[in-house]
């Protein structure tokens, strides 16, 4: 049984004047140990996914349409209020963005950490202080400066006190959404290293929400790139770089300005991300899609199968009568 | 091609509580008409100052700032504000830099009102199409708030705003940082596009150094105020000199699973820019570090045909 | 399978996007108003109350200090609509004309308050440095003297009436104005734009009055409505001890003030003053809420 399966999972936001359909019917499937990299550009539905998956979404407006998610068997989108909260922080911990405020800045960092343990953990105080030092000590950070507070501490060194809380429990599943863009980028690569070193160690799943495909194949297994709040492309990590196939996805890799390249102009993707209120007829990506037809216009694709365990939502790779999730 | 801006021993020192905080120390460097100077660094080198300060939105501590031939140092503020129909930036930050209150028509069209050119409304409002036009933004914007409009658009306004004074020099300061990746590229081939056709001059400062590879000519690193690195861009990815570049470089992640990781880990944190001492600066996180380090400012000197470099030991750790 | 060209691709594109069509800010302003319902309640007392007090001599045919003493204490009737005082005097005259007293003050000592503290405190915000410090330290000293003591003081030199109530209330208003228009412009001031302004060549003077302080009106409006409130409050302490407006000429706070011994056995003299000096508040609180969401041009999502 797969650690962690979302299948047909739909959310939506409903306000007075419009619905914004942020998820629409996604699929992932997760093992234990593995990391998928969530791949998208803003309003892809990424986070909004990593939301959903921790019952975290706003309930009005948000609204969980439909779908399952399976967590070790469990369908997280039946469970109560009071199962959930046991969840989080214990089974599946997140990692936001921002590390600037994802810290209380009244409470000392030390406290932070071994208030999670605390609550989720049968011990006591003072085993819970026990195990904050430890994640400390394992994220990087000296004992003593258990002590201090949040605004003594720079950007990364917040960012590993935040991935060092995300961790304290042991979760199963970490889900870590754009962890570094907010950081320099040789604190990004000591952080990545970090996460990449601890997750193999403790055989934490992981969810990597990241708009960077370098990120990807750094620390990704398998990849799942989104647009429009669907999976376009889903396989691993030898299908997404070797075998590229949906035209989003080639687009991505040929807008992005890269090291080992030589270009004298990039090859942007015309056009914007659509209005999740007001998405355009069939095929999503049409309207900015250099291989798209007439029939694009009117049919959504299927996730249609390229190799095993590598799709595309792409009427070039429909076959007559095959049709793979 | 001739020199349009140089400066020299350019500093810009800012007194806080904790001492003076050296955000700029000792930056030169010359740029030909129609060419592109890359500025890169992290947190906390400068960069952004300098490029405010070459363009003398900032009042310079020290040194000398030519542009066109004219010491601009010093000059009084009535000369300032004329500069502007000459040198130009754009933001980072395609929010917070327009004025939510003026549609996108106004906002182009403030600069003309401001110098009081195109006094004719049916003559400014061509212009300002004119413009709009120029940077790709489709005419129908014209009446539309800045909120209403996505990240890649906003910033096509503030190119606008920024081209409307026909300016010869624009800072871009991170202009692309905060827009998604499909429209970087758009708006850096845009950017790319308007130096081809107008003969535009930019400093380019950006942390990302893949950004500028293709964009520049020439691309100085900075490091906690101090120059690290110059040279000709090509030149700065295939043979990077000082160690900090080295680390930089190695620290990006490449989309590509078949180059195998060349790990040249920078460890430990920037340092503080205020009352640095009188050593190299990035002796903390430096793996070659010897005692020269700790006691001597390097010196910036130019160890190949116009690549210069500021560090003690840079001919014994690049074979040399 | 015929791929759509490039340019048609383009037209496409642009098709689907929602268009914009030419609105004026006000347009939008007057809209957002509309759709508010709480505010155009608001709007709606405040403009009866107007109304009423605008046109009191049409509709208060009974003069209001014309005193009767056969008819004292009378509670509504067909005459009289609200009753009458202690004196015999019709009460719905003396509100209306009251309020004319009442609003005009307040109104003025707000808007007095505003303008020098908007002066006063953009400048401190927008510049920095020792004249914020030095403005920042005389507001300190007016504030620390408490408002209704310094409204005193003043109104003690300057003498009684509107006018000079009118500028008492305003100098002890004036710092707390004065200091949310100074942290306001500071924060505007932290956003790009205006950095934008001056580097597109605009003066500082320009770049005040275009673009920092049209952003900076949201705040004040809440500000000023609230003090709308505060003010006709202090007009009527000011009254009640022999300052502000002394009678016969009418005014909200002392007429019921004037009711006070009274409230056990005849509730009208204080009730009736204390539903207009109540809804009127309201209105302008409820309208001015809606005005400051209508002004925001970021519409909630």
């Amino acid at each position: 049984m797969s650690l962690l399966e979302i299948k047909d999972l739909t959310i939506h936001y409903v306000t007075k004047d419009s619905i914004v359909k942020a998820v629409n019917g996604i699929n992932i499937s997760l093992e234990k140990g593995e990391t998928i990299g969530l791949v998208g550009e803003t309003g892809a539905g990424k986070t909004t996914t990593a939301l959903g998956i921790l019952g975290l979404i706003q309930s009005p407006p948000g609204q969980v349409v439909g779908g399952e998610i399976l967590f070790s068997g469990t369908d997280l989108l039946k469970a109560s209020d009071h199962e959930m909260r046991k969840i989080r922080g214990d089974e599946i911990s997140m990692i936001f963005q921002d590390p600037m405020t994802a810290l209380n800045p009244i409470m000392r960092v030390g406290d932070q950490i071994a208030e999670v343990v605390y609550l989720h953990g049968n011990c006591s105080r003072a085993e819970a202080v026990k195990r904050s030092i430890q994640m400390l000590e394992m994220v990087g950070i000296r004992a003593e400066r258990s002590r201090e507070y949040p605004h003594q501490f720079s950007g990364g060194m917040k960012q590993r006190v935040v991935i060092a809380m995300a961790l304290a429990c042991d979760p199963k599943l970490l889900i870590a959404d754009e962890p570094t863009t907010a950081l320099d980028v040789t604190i990004q690569a000591q952080v990545l290293d970090m996460m990449n070193k601890l997750k193999k160690k403790l055989g934490t799943s992981m969810i990597l929400i990241t708009h960077d495909l370098g990120i990807v194949a750094e620390s990704c297994d398998k990849v799942a790139i989104m647009y429009a709040g669907r999976i376009v492309e889903y396989g691993s990590l030898e299908d997404i770089f070797h075998n590229v196939s949906h035209p989003y996805t080639i687009g991505l890799f040929g807008s992005m300005p890269s090291l080992d390249k030589d270009v004298d102009r990039l090859s942007p993707i015309p056009g914007l991300m659509p209005d999740p209120s007001a998405l355009p007829s069939g095929c999503k990506f049409h309207p900015r899609c250099t291989s798209a037809w007439e029939e694009c216009s009117k049919v959504e694709p299927e996730l249609y199968e390229i190799s095993p365990g590598h799709c595309a939502r792409c009427l070039l790779f429909r076959k007559e009568g095959a049709v793979n999730e | 091609m001739s020199e349009l801006l140089r400066v020299e021993h350019l500093k810009k020192y800012f007194k806080t509580p904790m001492g003076m905080l050296h955000a700029v120390d000792d930056v030169n460097f010359s740029i030909n008409q129609g060419d592109t100077l890359g500025v890169v660094g992290e947190s906390g080198c400068g960069k952004s100052t300098l490029g405010r300060t070459v363009l003398k939105l900032i009042e310079p501590t020290d040194g000398r700032i030519i542009f066109d031939g004219r010491d601009i140092t010093f000059i009084k503020e009535k000369e300032n504000l004329e500069l502007r129909k000459q040198m130009q930036i754009i933001f980072q930050d395609p929010f917070s830099s327009l004025n939510p209150r003026l549609s996108v028509a106004d906002l182009i069209a403030d600069p003309l009102k401001t110098f009081h050119l195109y006094r004719n409304p049916e003559e400014r409002k061509k212009k300002v199409h004119e413009l709009m036009d120029m940077v790709g933004l489709a005419k129908r914007f014209e009446y539309s708030y800045p909120h209403e409009l996505d990240g890649g658009r906003r910033q096509r306004i503030g190119v606008a705003r920024a081209l409307s004074l026909s300016p010869k020099f624009i800072v871009c300061d991170e202009p692309v940082s905060a827009l998604d990746v499909s429209i970087q590229a758009q708006i850096l081939n845009l950017l790319q596009d308007l130096q081809e056709q107008h003969g535009l001059t930019y400093i380019f400062v950006t942390h990302d150094l893949s950004v500028v590879k293709h964009i520049s000519n020439d691309i100085l690193v900075m490091y906690i105020g101090a120059m690290v690195e110059k040279s000709p861009a090509k030149e700065l990815f295939k043979l990077p000199l000082h160690p900090y570049t080295k680390g930089l470089l190695s620290a990006i992640p490449v989309p590509n699973i078949d180059i195998p990781k060349k790990k040249v880990q920078l460890q430990g944190e920037l340092t503080s820019p205020i009352e640095p001492k009188q050593q190299c600066r990035f002796v903390a996180r430096c793996q070659y570090a010897t005692e020269a380090c700790h006691s001597k400012v390097p010196e910036y000197e130019e160890v190949l045909p116009g690549h210069f470099v500021s560090c003690h030991n840079v001919r014994s750790i690049n074979g040399l | 399978m015929q791929p759509i060209t490039l340019k048609k691709k383009k037209e496409y594109i642009e098709s689907l996007e929602t268009s914009s069509r030419r609105h004026s800010q006000w347009r939008d302003i007057l809209g957002r108003l509309w759709r508010n319902k709480l505010g155009m309640v608001g709007f709606f007392i405040v403009a009866v109350i107007l109304l009423l007090i605008i046109l009191a001599d049409l509709v208060a045919p009974i003069p209001y200090d014309k005193q009767n003493f056969a008819e004292r204490f009378l509670y509504p009737n067909s005459v009289h609509l609200l009753g009458t005082d202690n004196f015999g005097r019709d009460m719905w005259s003396r509100l209306l004309f009251g309020g004319r007293i009442s609003l005009f003050v307040a109104i003025i000592s707000v808007c007095i308050s505003l303008f020098v503290g908007a002066i006063l405190g953009s400048t401190a915000g927008y510049f920095g440095g020792k004249l914020d410090t030095i403005i920042t330290r005389i507001l300190d000293i007016v504030m620390a003297i408490p408002g209704l003591l310094l409204a005193i003081a003043i109104s003690a030199m300057l003498g009684s009436g509107p006018v000079n109530t009118a500028l008492a209330i305003s100098i002890s208003g004036m710092p707390g104005a004065a200091r949310l228009i100074r942290s306001t412009v500071m924060a505007i001031k932290g956003n790009e734009f205006v950095e934008a302004a001056r580097a597109t060549g605009s003066r500082h003077g320009r770049v005040i009055f275009k673009h920092v302080l049209p952003n900076a009106i949201a705040p004040l409006i809440v500000y000023s409505t609230m003090s709308i409130g505060g003010s006709i409050l202090a007009i009527s302490g000011l009254s009640f001890i022999g300052l502000g407006v002394q009678p016969p000429i009418p005014e909200w706070g002392s007429i019921l003030m004037a009711g006070r011994p009274f409230v056990r056995d005849f509730w009208p003299m204080i009730v009736f003053p204390g539903i207009f000096i109540g809804l009127t508040l309201l209105g302008f609180n409820l309208f001015g809420d809606a005005l400051r969401d209508a002004l925001d041009p970021k519409l909630k999502n």
